[in-house]
């Protein structure tokens, strides 16, 4: 099995790995790139939503990517949501909205709901539900995360 | 709401929030360690067998591969367990269900362990495996252990059935199954072990219960509890399947024999195959009433598969046991119960311990009894809801928190009226349905059970909690942080937890059974209370002044003359002279021996519980049989609210968790395989919970809870299941007694 | 996971060129691919990895007839404004698979690929008698997508041959599509059973044409032709409930499995095919006026 090399923008930043290419992006990002917020909840089967990045702006299962197929893409992790050391509207409203309890889900659902703003600013509640539908959450029942993303929704008109 | 409090009952920032939100979290999989080597076990692929022999020699010499274990590397303790020490770490001489870990291989990478996993050859002698209970529990079954297969026999009586029988106007007998289901935490069972110099080790578990696990672990290692240290990761979820050291136990086993660092995350097929579950159980119940409502007797016959192992099996047999009259007087009562071993995937605590599979049963019965004799399904329950001073079956007397029953009642009366004037969409037949709910609090009569929990209060003004007990994820350290900066008159960003580490914390006990803020809550207003007495005895000291002359308020030493003095500066003194304020306190849960009764076994009866009411509102399709939930009000008394949206947080994810046991959750074996990952087994998504939703959150004061809180870790999911069930009786007119409540079972195409 | 050797192509002609190679296997999308290899279900010793040839990402009009190229995503069909109109059967099964996260990465090709007799995007493309075209470096070939598939997860798809596109004609005149699943539950839902049903209407309001396809019924997705005969020319009607039903279970072989039942499965078939059918009736009034 034949190395390869993938050259990507990660949070913003040119990022090149030399892999084995049966490795997912999911364990690229966890093991070699330091970037723990995406988890594994279902054993790489797409199930869970809680490895999931944003590529070229759409929200990904990253257990289900291969690396390879990254290349010359955008990709967003959590690490890379803060900007300039200020959290981002939907983090606070996470956080203020006690839609975090264990946090095994939140990175996925929060990158899953960026992915949705940017795209829909002004959801609808069941859009919203469409949205995180690929989220599995065990903690919460959803309703604070639905919560906070009118919050965060509200919090970006008034920007 | 009132406020007289400053901090308890307001919706706070988690501390440990911030760092969920930006991937900083270290859960034990994450935790950076130098040199760490991969675990990897070889499961059991029988149900059932002989172990015959287990040849390792080839992949010995595999390069990366440094450690092959089986059961007769283990130093120590074999087997282990939390009531019946029944659970060898690695299986010895028989395989009694698929996925028990047989080998457990450390290498350097996970290929090299993969590797080795291939060359390693067992040969097994497969045996006729048993899966039900109740034919489990013949004598001609096939025999899982030494002892036989039933593990616990109850027979709790109160007063005389035959009577209560004849009492009777109506007579109904029903049967309900409640299937295996998972805890479905998120974050797989995952350990971390570092072995150190001088014999001993540290590790890092996602457990309820550390203290236990280093307890387990040093007796496996054949060490000295102090030479192992347990520190608590982030954890991920727990629900109660993570009250089991299994895979730390292992985890410790690999690094010890490397000599190194190893980590064990489990995959989720393996937290399916051989993690506790929530136990499957059959109950025949028969329960008889007058004309006028009021129930006469009660008898069941509860049949509880335990799997593989005992895990908690005889504590959840107690809970569901006591719960099986629900809420309601019933004067004649008959429980037999009865936990068996099988060759299922071990069953052991799930939240809600009993209740849920009681609950069901109950509430379902209550209803169909309301529909007998011909009275409203609330009536019923009003005309038999247990009053304050009142005893249940098992005659624990309830407290004045009872009258919460009747204002759940009313409340739940309330929400069915509103969901009961929305119409039905076109070509779907609407239905409302509530069901109650009596959790109880604490492990039970005569099991020890002591909380400790100690305050530092650091030369910088901050108190840290020195907890004792694992914060799961469901906020535990925001709550005693809000309590204990009331107890302080401190603002709440002034206090704080520290991680638990066994090393230096004290054991506050298992996180479980709805008890902890109640239990950390009173350790730490004792500490608190505690705390400010050293702290006035020392300013005395410093000031020359009699303590008493001293008052303490919100941070603040003040003296007679008005004069206040900041407390922080009389800590500086005392850190100067290498003083450290501290206090430490124990709350032991209370069984008042005038009101406990003693004729029970051990772990029976649970004195203290929370009551509370949820209502459904479904729509079923008639002619696919499919249930959506549309409506959902949720009521329950906490006594008092400590963090508003803590409790909010509870309920609502209680509520999807019992949704899911209703309609969608089953553990099946099918073409011998058991369900073992979630493209099968369907965890409610977002799409699937109302979107009309309802707390409706009571507070009745129990006196001896902290600031009169009680709990809410586990009710909110016990009602849930016959609300939904009891709401497409309404609906459609079919009575679903088997969980899940699917379409097939709807349209009557299985049962 | 297994491991392979891995090419990434831009250009058609590289994939061709790639594919030409023994022993490769097509990864687009990764979703089915991916936990396949991971659970030792799918074996490559090169995989091809197609997700980066975009001129195969395409919804197109051409005139005669719609053409969708393979690795068109689920989430693109399902925003396209112009398979709304034309075909709102693949729109609707289109936003029902899965979620956001396997929509984005889902292609149409693979999932005619993956070829799972539950696969959703399957009964909307039968209705419209879709064809496929085919491509390899020594050729190219058009199958019907009926007859491509085989069995469960078995295609026609030769060495060396990937799907280039998948093209069908509209329907013209008073017609209506829809497409119909039960799933287990509502979010991230697997279908129990699935339709698809199209309709035309004759300037007498009888049904001048009807297609129908059943999934999750038999070992691949169906063409109920049966109970397509006996609904030409009729009146559509509920009492039409009755023959639906009766002709489907002659043509229908469904299995009880780990998600349901077989006399599930054959009762709800037909309540789905009943209910497509009013709604395409519906929309085909709709167009007649």
């Amino acid at each position: 099995m034949k190395e390869i090399t993938v050259v990507f923008l990660l949070n913003g930043k040119k990022t090149s790995i030399t892999s084995l290419p049966n490795r997912t992006l999911l364990d690229v990002l966890r093991t070699d790139l330091g970037c723990t917020g995406a988890k594994d909840a279902c054993g790489g089967e797409g199930e869970c939503g809680a490895c999931t990045v944003i590529l070229n702006g759409k929200p990904v299962n990253s257990c289900m990517i291969f690396i390879g197929q990254v290349e010359d893409h955008q990709i967003t992790t959590i690490e890379g949501l803060m900007e300039k050391g200020e959290y981002h509207r939907l983090q606070k409203a996470f956080v203020d909205t006690g839609a975090v309890q264990c946090g095994f889900c939140t990175p996925g659902a929060i990158l899953t709901a960026k992915a949705l703003l940017d795209e829909n600013p002004h959801p609808t509640d069941l859009e919203i539900r469409e949205g995180l539908s690929g989220n599995l959450c065990r903690c919460t029942g959803y309703n604070k995360m639905i919560d906070a993303i009118h919050l965060a929704e509200q919090r970006g008109l008034d920007d | 709401m009132t406020d007289k409090y400053t901090t308890v009952g307001k919706s706070l920032h988690r501390k440990d929030a911030w760092e969920k939100t930006t991937g900083k979290a270290l859960y034990t999989a994450d935790i950076p360690v130098e040199n760490v080597r991969v675990g990897l076990i070889i499961r059991s692929p029988h149900h059932f067998a002989k172990i015959l022999e287990i040849d390792k020699k080839s992949s010995l010499d595999i390069p990366g591969v440094l450690a092959v274990l089986t059961s007769d590397d283990i130093p120590g303790a074999k087997e282990f367990g939390p009531l019946i020490s029944d659970q060898p770490s690695l299986a010895r001489d028989v395989v009694r269900h698929l996925g028990e870990p047989v080998v457990l291989i450390i290498g350097e990478t996970k290929q090299a362990a993969e590797k080795a996993a291939d060359q390693i050859q067992i040969s097994y002698d497969p045996l006729t495996p048993v899966f039900d209970p109740v034919q489990a529990a013949k004598e001609d079954a096939p025999q899982l252990h030494m002892d036989g297969n039933v593990i616990t026999e109850l027979n709790i009586c109160d007063g005389d059935i035959e009577e209560g029988f004849q009492d009777a106007e109506h007579i109904l007998e029903d049967t309900y199954n409640l299937p295996r289901i998972h805890p479905g935490y998120m974050e797989p069972e995952t350990s971390l072990a570092v072995w150190g110099d001088d014999q001993t080790i540290t590790v890092w578990v996602s457990s309820q219960h550390p203290f236990t696990d280093q307890g387990f672990i040093a007796a496996a290692l054949d060490l000295p509890v102090g030479n192992v240290r347990v520190k608590s990761g982030v954890i991920g979820g727990a629900f109660g399947g993570k009250e089991d050291s299994s895979l730390s136990i292992l985890t410790a086993l690999g690094a010890w024999a490397i000599k190194g660092a190893v980590r064990l995350v489990n995959t989720r097929r393996e937290s399916f195959l051989a993690h506790p579950k929530r136990h499957p159980a059959q109950i025949h119940y028969k329960l008889g009433a007058r004309s006028d409502g009021t129930f006469t007797a009660l008898q069941a016959k509860v049949h509880m598969d335990t799997g593989a192992y005992a895990s908690y099996g005889p504590a959840v047999a107690a809970i569901l046991t006591e719960t099986l009259a629900g809420s309601y007087r019933i004067p004649n009562v008959q429980v037999e119960t009865q936990v068996v071993y099988t060759n299922s995937p071990l069953s052991g605590a799930m939240r809600g311990f009993g209740s849920p599979q009681s609950h069901f049963a109950v509430e379902s019965m209550v209803d169909s009894m309301a529909e007998e004799i011909g009275m409203d399904p609330v009536q019923i329950r009003r005309v038999n809801i247990l009053k304050v001073g009142e005893k249940m079956f098992t005659g624990v007397v309830l407290n004045e928190t009872a009258t919460a029953l009747p204002i759940c009642l009313e409340k739940a009366q309330h929400a069915m009226d509103r969901f009961q004037a929305v119409e039905a969409s076109p070509g779907k037949k609407a239905g409302v349905g509530i069901a109650l709910a009596a959790q109880s609090m604490g492990l039970g009569a005569h099991v020890p059970d002591d909380s400790t929990h100690r305050l530092e209060w650091s030369p910088d003004g901050k108190v840290l909690i020195h907890l004792g007990s694992p914060d799961l994820g469901q906020g535990l350290a925001m709550a005693v942080e809000q309590i204990t900066a009331e107890a302080l008159g401190l603002p709440y960003n002034q206090v704080e937890s520290l991680p638990l580490d066994t090393l230096d914390r004290p054991n506050g006990n298992t996180t479980c059974a709805s008890r902890m803020t109640y239990m950390v809550g009173n350790a730490l207003i004792d500490a608190s209370e505690k705390l400010i007495e050293d702290l006035l005895s020392r300013a005395g000291d410093i000031l020359e002044l009699p303590a008493g002359k001293l008052i303490y308020k919100e941070g603040q030493i003040i003296k007679e003359d008005g004069t206040t003095l900041p407390v922080v500066e009389f800590l500086g003194r005392l850190a100067e002279d290498s003083i450290l304020l501290t206090s430490e306190s124990t709350f032991s849960f209370p069984y008042p021996e005038e009101t406990t009764p003693q004729d029970l076994p051990i772990g029976m009866p649970h004195v203290l519980y929370c009551f509370g009411a949820q209502v459904a509102r479904v729509e079923v399709d008639p002619d696919l049989g499919t249930v959506e939930v549309t409506h959902f009000a949720a009521i329950h008394d906490v006594g008092k609210v400590i963090s508003q949206s803590g409790v909010e947080g509870q309920i609502e994810g209680g509520v999807a968790t019992g949704l899911g046991y209703a309609l969608y959750e089953t553990m099946l074996n099918k073409d011998d395989q058991w369900v073992d990952s979630f493209t099968e087994y369907l965890l409610p998504t977002s799409k699937d919970l109302p979107i009309h939703y309802e707390n409706i959150i009571l507070e009745i004061p129990e006196a001896s809870g902290p600031y009169g809180a009680k709990g809410i870790g586990e009710i909110p999911l016990v009602p849930t299941a016959p609300a939904v069930a009891n709401a497409v009786k309404n609906a459609i007119g079919v009575r679903v007694k088997n969980l899940p409540i699917t379409p097939e079972r709807i349209l009557g195409f299985i049962d | 996971m297994q491991e392979f050797n891995y090419y990434r192509p831009v250009t058609i002609t590289e994939l061709k060129e790639n594919l030409s190679q023994p022993g490769t296997r097509i990864l687009a999308g990764g979703t089915d691919i991916v936990p396949k290899m991971r659970q030792g279900k799918f074996f490559a010793s090169i995989l091809v990895d197609t997700s980066g040839v975009k001129a195969m990402r395409f919804i197109e009009d051409q005139g005669s007839e719609i053409v969708l190229g393979a690795l068109t995503t689920h989430q693109e069909a399902a925003d396209s404004a112009l398979l709304k109109n034309i075909n709102p059967a693949l729109v609707t099964a289109a936003e029902s698979i899965g979620c956001q996260q396997t929509r984005c990465r889902g292609t149409l090709g693979g999932n005619i690929a993956n070829a799972s007799p539950a696969a959703d995007t399957i009964p909307p493309l039968l209705i419209f008698d879709a064809t496929l075209l085919l491509q390899s470096l020594g050729g190219d070939r058009r199958i019907p997508l009926e007859k491509f598939i085989l069995g469960p997860g078995e295609t026609d798809l030769q060495e060396g041959e990937f799907i280039h596109s998948i093209s069908f004609k509209p329907l013209i005149g008073s017609w209506g599509s829809a497409f119909i699943k039960v799933g287990k539950r509502s979010g991230m839902a697997v279908s129990v059973v699935n339709t698809a049903v199209a309709v035309e209407l004759n300037d007498k309001g009888k049904i001048s044409d009807v297609r129908i396809a059943l999934g999750s019924v038999a070992p691949t997705v169906i063409r109920c032709r049966k109970v397509e005969q006996s609904l030409m020319g009729k009146e559509p009607e509920p009492s039409l409930m009755k023959e639906i039903h009766a002709a489907c279970q002659e043509e229908i072989s469904p299995i009880t499995d780990i998600r349901s039942t077989e006399e599930y499965r054959d009762h709800a078939a037909a309540v789905i095919i009943q209910r497509g059918l009013e709604s395409a009736v519906e929309q085909a009034v709709g167009r007649g006026r």
